[in-house]
């Protein structure tokens, strides 16, 4: 077997599992289940631009964040308590301020679009990849590369954090917003602990691994594994290689914020630790353990490591310690396994004693068809020449 | 520049010059790496650049293909002004470098190196959903036959010899179809075998294409070259045959005798 065909038998069987989940799972841990394929979806996104294009972000909390917040919005003016005004603002306006979205609170009046739904939903795409934009920009074009897009884009999702909670009036602050609606489209209410949610967050994971896996084998995946292995040679051979990560880094803004709003979905709030420097890097063990150059194993990765964080949140032994041990967890598999668990996968599909095992004619007839291709191409390259 | 002797290029393709420098200059902490070169290359032309560690012929290079950014000067390929539109426009408009130390993409396999560098329709937006082929192109095959490496196609870049890596790295700059090829020392950490069919891969080369070599090896300089620039403290100080070259004054007392230049 190819490693190629393992890998898709791999996909199918990860999809099925994951669609057929919900058929043998209490309502506590559908909703459990779709809160950690949520965190998939943010592995996917640290993979696209740190396993494929080696752009390491430890900010993508803020972009996660950030989508969590604009469907957040949305749902909090969906309540009908919060009309015209939210109760957060009320709580925190002056005495005499006018009761309206426009000028209740010092920047309210940017919640006035998200009395729409849909424009919740849209920005909360929209608004992580802008922002991307703004940052990725600043950095690409002055060629900032390595560990110093790391502290840049930590820095950015502190600052972010640190936005929200200074700005209670206009964002509940540290509070978050916790009081909201259940979504609701074209009368289909999305229940976090039954299976609807759960579906929606699935069939998007499975959306995302297809779309990403379609580019990223693509000629854009080629140029972005190049610009990994040797951005200057990439450059010499005409690639802007700037655009290529912008791009990239956008792309993974976007998918974290569809995270961040499905979070928002499953857990039904958004608070401003959602930026916290600890999720931030938490993704990017996910990633890191289930192998950052590989799009299922990322999301395998966040699947385990929270579905055993859970676990040791639940011993009073454990749970004090989880942060250590997935703190070790990381060096363990950045030193001894660089591709995590698809590393193994991929090594067990390779195994050199498979072939031995088989009497060595199959390693025998492997080498006689390569010969055989070889002759092949030689062949039609004398023909060529005739 | 009193230093400068030029003797008549015999032999030299006389068409108009495919790359030009003017006055190009650059200074390292006011300490000036290359002076004032003037530098023209016709189309079709194989030219050798020679001189001493030090004497700027990499940094001139590296000025070529942007990596360095002039300090004054510039650098027209045909009629277009190149200076200082970025490393990726410039391989765009057709400068293709080969470094001395391979660079090429270790953990892609020979197929696919060629590949990104072949494909000419470099924009994000071009790639997005393109497919890439398990198969190479007919134009990738050729390529890769000249330089050698045709039963190597599916092989990690990271498994082959040296002097493999080097021809690709050469493979991929051919793949650009540059209009100009730098090379800098070609044969650099190459067995005499490995020499011998790089040297035979340049004179090759030189009926189509327009290759500017640096070279520290006479005996491979005397094989290969028509035209010799010698460089020496970032100026050009001659430039001629290898006979004008070794005959000339200036470049005896530059290498303290002629000995030196042949064994540089």
């Amino acid at each position: 077997m190819t490693y190629r065909t393992a890998s898709i038998i791999a996909y199918i069987v990860f999809f099925a599992v994951v669609l057929a989940l919900p058929l043998v799972l209490n309502s506590f841990w559908t909703n459990r289940v779709a809160i950690y394929l949520v965190y998939s979806i943010c592995a996917i996104g640290i993979s696209m631009s740190w396993g494929y294009a080696g752009i390491l972000s430890l900010g993508q909390g803020l972009f996660f964040g950030m989508g969590a917040y604009m469907l957040a919005m949305s749902l909090t003016l969906a309540v009908p308590e919060n009309n015209p005004v939210p109760q957060l603002m009320l709580l925190n306006m002056e005495p005499n301020a006018v009761r309206d979205l426009c000028c209740v609170t010092t920047g309210s009046f940017l919640w006035i679009p998200f009395r729409s739904i849909a424009v919740g939903m849209i920005a909360g795409i929209v608004v992580p990849c802008v922002l991307a934009a703004g940052i990725g920009y600043v950095m690409f074009k002055r060629r900032t590369t390595g560990v110093y897009v790391s502290i840049i884009t930590l820095a950015f999702a502190l600052i972010g954090q640190l936005l929200i909670i200074n700005n209670q009036p206009l964002t509940g602050g540290f509070n978050g917003l916790a009081d909201l609606a259940l979504l609701e489209i074209g009368g289909f209410e999305f229940d976090p602990y039954g299976p609807s949610a759960y579906y929606a967050v699935a069939l998007t994971l499975i959306a995302v691994i297809l779309l990403a896996r379609y580019m990223l084998t693509g000629r854009i995946g080629q140029v972005l594994k190049a610009i990994r292995e040797d951005e200057a040679r990439a450059r010499y051979l005409g690639y802007d290689v700037e655009n290529y990560k912008l791009f990239i880094f956008c792309v993974s803004a976007g998918v974290a914020g569809l995270a961040g709003m499905l979070f928002t979905l499953t857990s039904e709030f958004a608070t401003p630790s959602l930026m916290a420097t600890s999720l931030s890097i938490s993704m990017v063990i996910w990633a890191a353990t289930g192998g950052r150059a590989s799009l299922l194993g990322a999301c395998i990765g966040a699947l385990i490591v929270n579905f055993v964080g859970s676990l040791a949140s639940e011993s009073a032994t454990f749970q004090p310690v989880w942060p250590i041990i997935l703190g070790l967890l990381f060096v363990v598999v950045v030193l001894f396994m660089p591709n995590g668990i698809a590393g193994i996968f991929k090594a067990f599909i390779d195994r050199p004693g498979k072939a031995e095992r088989l009497g060595g004619a199959k390693l025998a007839g492997k080498t006689e068809r390569s010969d055989k291709a070889e002759l092949l191409v030689k062949s039609e390259l004398s023909a060529r020449e005739a | 520049m009193n230093a400068v002797h030029r003797p008549s290029q015999a032999g030299a393709v006389s068409t108009a010059p495919i790359l030009r420098t003017q006055n190009l200059t650059v200074r390292f902490d006011e300490f000036p790496a290359v002076r004032e070169v003037d530098l023209s290359i016709a189309d079709g032309e194989l030219r050798v650049i020679i001189g001493a560690n030090g004497a700027g012929k990499s940094t001139l290079l590296d000025l070529l293909c942007g990596k360095t950014l002039p300090s004054e000067g510039e650098i027209w390929l045909r009629d277009r002004n190149i200076t200082g539109i970025g490393e990726a426009a410039i391989a765009r408009s057709g400068v293709g470098r080969k470094f001395q130390t391979p660079t090429v993409f270790k953990d892609m396999t020979v197929l696919e190196n060629l590949q990104v560098a072949s494909n000419r329709r470099v924009r994000v937006f071009e790639n997005l959903f393109e497919r890439v082929k398990g198969r190479p192109s007919d134009k990738e095959v050729a390529v890769a036959e000249r330089t050698g490496l045709l039963g190597s196609m599916k092989r990690k870049a990271s498994e082959l010899s040296h002097g493999q890596l080097q021809w690709l790295e050469l493979a991929m700059v051919l793949s650009q179809e540059p209009k100009i090829i730098l090379l800098d020392e070609p044969a650099a950490g190459m067995t005499a075998a490995e020499t011998d069919k790089t040297a035979e891969l340049l004179l090759d080369l030189a009926g189509g294409h327009t290759v500017l070599v640096i070279e520290h090896d006479m005996a491979f300089v005397r094989r290969i070259c028509r035209t010799i620039t010698v460089m020496h403290q970032g100026a050009v100080l001659a430039e001629g045959t290898a006979e004008e070259i070794e005959r000339n004054p200036a470049v005896i007392e530059a290498y303290l005798g002629s000995a030196t230049l042949s064994h540089a």
